[in-house]
């Protein structure tokens, strides 16, 4: 017993003796950051703890969220198509786009709250968050890059080697890295502080119109777009008029199965007033449009959505109350949040 | 019962238990494999070979993976390694090497599977062989291509008259993700001291049939997950044979 002490003990003196002759302070490893998520909202999806967000890995996520180098000709980022004011979609754009004046054949989804989400794009094909980002970034349509081209170029720079160091450690940049670095940046992108969170809260009220629009909306709406992240993540055909032109098979691209034919992601309903254009194929730039659509629109297909087979009548009063309904689910704080905007990369 | 066999069936027990104190041994085992199509070595390029259905192809790039490797041993039970990734490609003749460390022993056969399991597939941002970086990866529709071959064939539609056959799929009936077991001609030893090196030839021309036989005419690119990539994947279950066991 006494041998194990003092060998224990020469061990322990070893390496103090290390210690000492190394560097006086003690490695920087990055700082760990907690992800505020509302006590209100379900438990995430994604698990943080396969990807530990720290300070230096989001702010390496937010530099390679707003760098256009990410794209083949440097000149489209992800927050190019991803506005803040636009609660991460695509202002004024029906249709993504990207270099070389490329249109893709979908429109720019919001993004937050993406930590609940457990499939991605309009037809649910990317099945995790850490992965997303490898569609936009490839995609001739968006910005067109090669990843292996890609991960060589930020290997290349200086900069982005001392910030991936900071972020995961000393090494080689690989593709997991960067992912893992999106993921964290995304990770602090949640939206849940509208007032419809704050009356949910118990700390602000509705107005009148508000209150009979959340009736409307309990009433006629929120069986796909459930609460509190007004979306049950399915995929439905909501009977929208065929599209010739883009000629979009939905959800049945992913599954083969023809039940799948012409169903998209039921989006969230959160900030809805700020992210317009609506539909996968943002065919409605008017929330209006939308309503008429529901309310007397509906097309009838073979996989149509029983819920909308029959429309869902709405009066012009109903519209207006649903709407100031709608504007309760625009949270300020997000779409301002200063940790969140675009910052401008010049070296 | 007497005092000495007590203290002699203690001492046996001691001695079991103190078997067990000693570590296990070890040691390296090889997988090589090496490419052909039908009798003829591969070559990537202009080599010309015709499948089973006597379209004249050539072919350039020919991957796929291996993972999940277990052992068999003389008793017939099975002995897991490990679980890794490899990406065995033509055109990286290091990667046509695979070593793995076992626990000493006889062993009668080797399985795997030539794919990657569904849980790899829904996990992320993954490195080394499964990076998607090296091209086996599909982004529109999350998942690993499985096995790759590329090439081209003047009987194909395609454009360039080019062959793309993108083999992937993990879900559902047309999982691609095949296993392979296969008997070893003599049995493998493995231990510290020796490091047998176990020989796969592949055919390619198995991609093509029986029992799918495949015409170029009529298919020539796979590039989604479905029954035509699970057909094929059916075929090239029957692309191994060991060749050759060497035991140093």
């Amino acid at each position: 017993m006494k041998r194990y002490v003092v060998y224990t003990c020469f061990v322990m003196a070893l390496i103090w003796a290390c210690r000492k002759s190394g560097d006086n302070k003690p490695p920087a490893g990055p700082t760990p950051y907690t992800v505020t998520l509302p006590a209100h909202f379900p438990q995430p999806v994604y698990d943080l703890t396969q990807n530990p967000p720290t300070v230096e890995g989001i702010a390496l996520g937010r530099r390679l969220f707003y760098d256009p180098r990410l794209s083949r000709d440097s000149t489209i980022s992800c927050g190019f198509c991803h506005q803040q004011f636009a609660a991460f979609a695509h202002f004024d754009h029906a249709l993504s786009h990207g270099i070389d004046n490329r249109n893709g054949f979908r429109s720019v989804p919001s993004l937050f709250n993406l930590l609940w989400q457990k499939d991605f794009m309009w037809d649910g094909g990317v099945n995790h968050l850490d992965i997303q980002p490898l569609t936009p970034i490839t995609d001739a349509n968006e910005m067109g890059e090669d990843l292996g081209r890609l991960i060589a170029r930020l290997n290349a720079d200086k900069k982005y080697r001392s910030m991936f160091d900071g972020a995961f450690g000393p090494g080689e940049i690989n593709s997991q890295k960067l992912f893992r670095a999106l993921s964290q940046f995304m990770a602090t992108m949640n939206s849940f502080n509208s007032k419809y969170d704050s009356v949910l809260t118990h700390k602000a009220q509705f107005t009148p119109d508000e209150q009979a629009g959340y009736a409307i909306f309990q009433a006629k709406c929120a069986s796909c777009h459930k609460e509190p992240l007004f979306t049950d993540g399915s995929f439905r055909n909501n009977g929208l008029p065929y599209n010739e032109f883009l000629n979009d098979a939905g959800r049945m691209r992913i599954t083969n199965s023809t039940g799948d034919y012409l169903k998209f992601r039921v989006p969230s309903l959160r900030n809805i007033i700020k992210s317009p254009p609506y539909m996968h194929d943002g065919r409605f730039y008017d929330i209006y449009d939308v309503f008429e659509h529901y309310s007397s629109g509906i097309e009838q297909t073979p996989t149509i959505d029983p819920i909308v087979k029959n429309g869902i009548p709405l009066s012009q009063e109903e519209q207006r109350q649903l709407y100031f309904f709608l504007t309760t689910l625009t949270d300020y704080t997000f779409i301002n949040n200063k940790s969140l905007s675009e910052i401008l990369i010049d070296n | 019962m007497k005092p000495c066999y007590l203290i002699f069936t203690l001492l046996i027990c001691c001695m079991a238990c103190k078997k067990d104190l000693i570590p296990k041994k070890e040691g390296n085992f090889k997988l090589n494999f090496e490419h052909k199509v039908g009798t003829s070595r591969l070559t990537l390029g202009t080599t010309t070979y015709k499948n089973p259905s006597a379209e004249s192809y050539t072919v350039t790039a020919f991957k796929y993976f291996i993972s999940n490797v277990y052992l068999v041993k003389m008793d017939n039970s099975l002995l897991r390694l490990p679980i890794s990734y490899h990406l065995v490609d033509e055109s990286k003749p290091e990667s046509k090497s695979i070593l793995l460390l076992a626990p000493q022993g006889e062993y009668r056969a080797i399985g795997f599977k030539l794919g990657v399991d569904s849980t790899r597939n829904v996990s992320g941002a993954q490195t080394d062989a499964l990076d998607p970086v090296l091209g086996m990866f599909w982004s529109w529709n999350s998942g690993y291509i499985m096995a790759k071959m590329e090439g081209a064939s003047p009987v194909s539609a395609a454009p360039d008259k080019k062959l793309t056959f993108h083999v992937g799929g993990f879900k559902g009936q047309y999982n691609a993700v095949q296993d392979i077991r296969i008997q070893t001609p003599i049995s493998i030893n493995v231990g510290p001291d020796r490091e047998p090196a176990v020989t796969f030839t592949t055919d390619l021309n198995a991609w093509f049939g029986p029992p799918n036989i495949v015409s170029f005419a009529t298919t020539a690119t796979i590039h989604s997950p479905g029954e035509a990539a699970w057909k094929i994947s059916v075929n090239y279950k029957n692309m191994f044979r060991i060749t050759n066991v060497t035991d140093l």
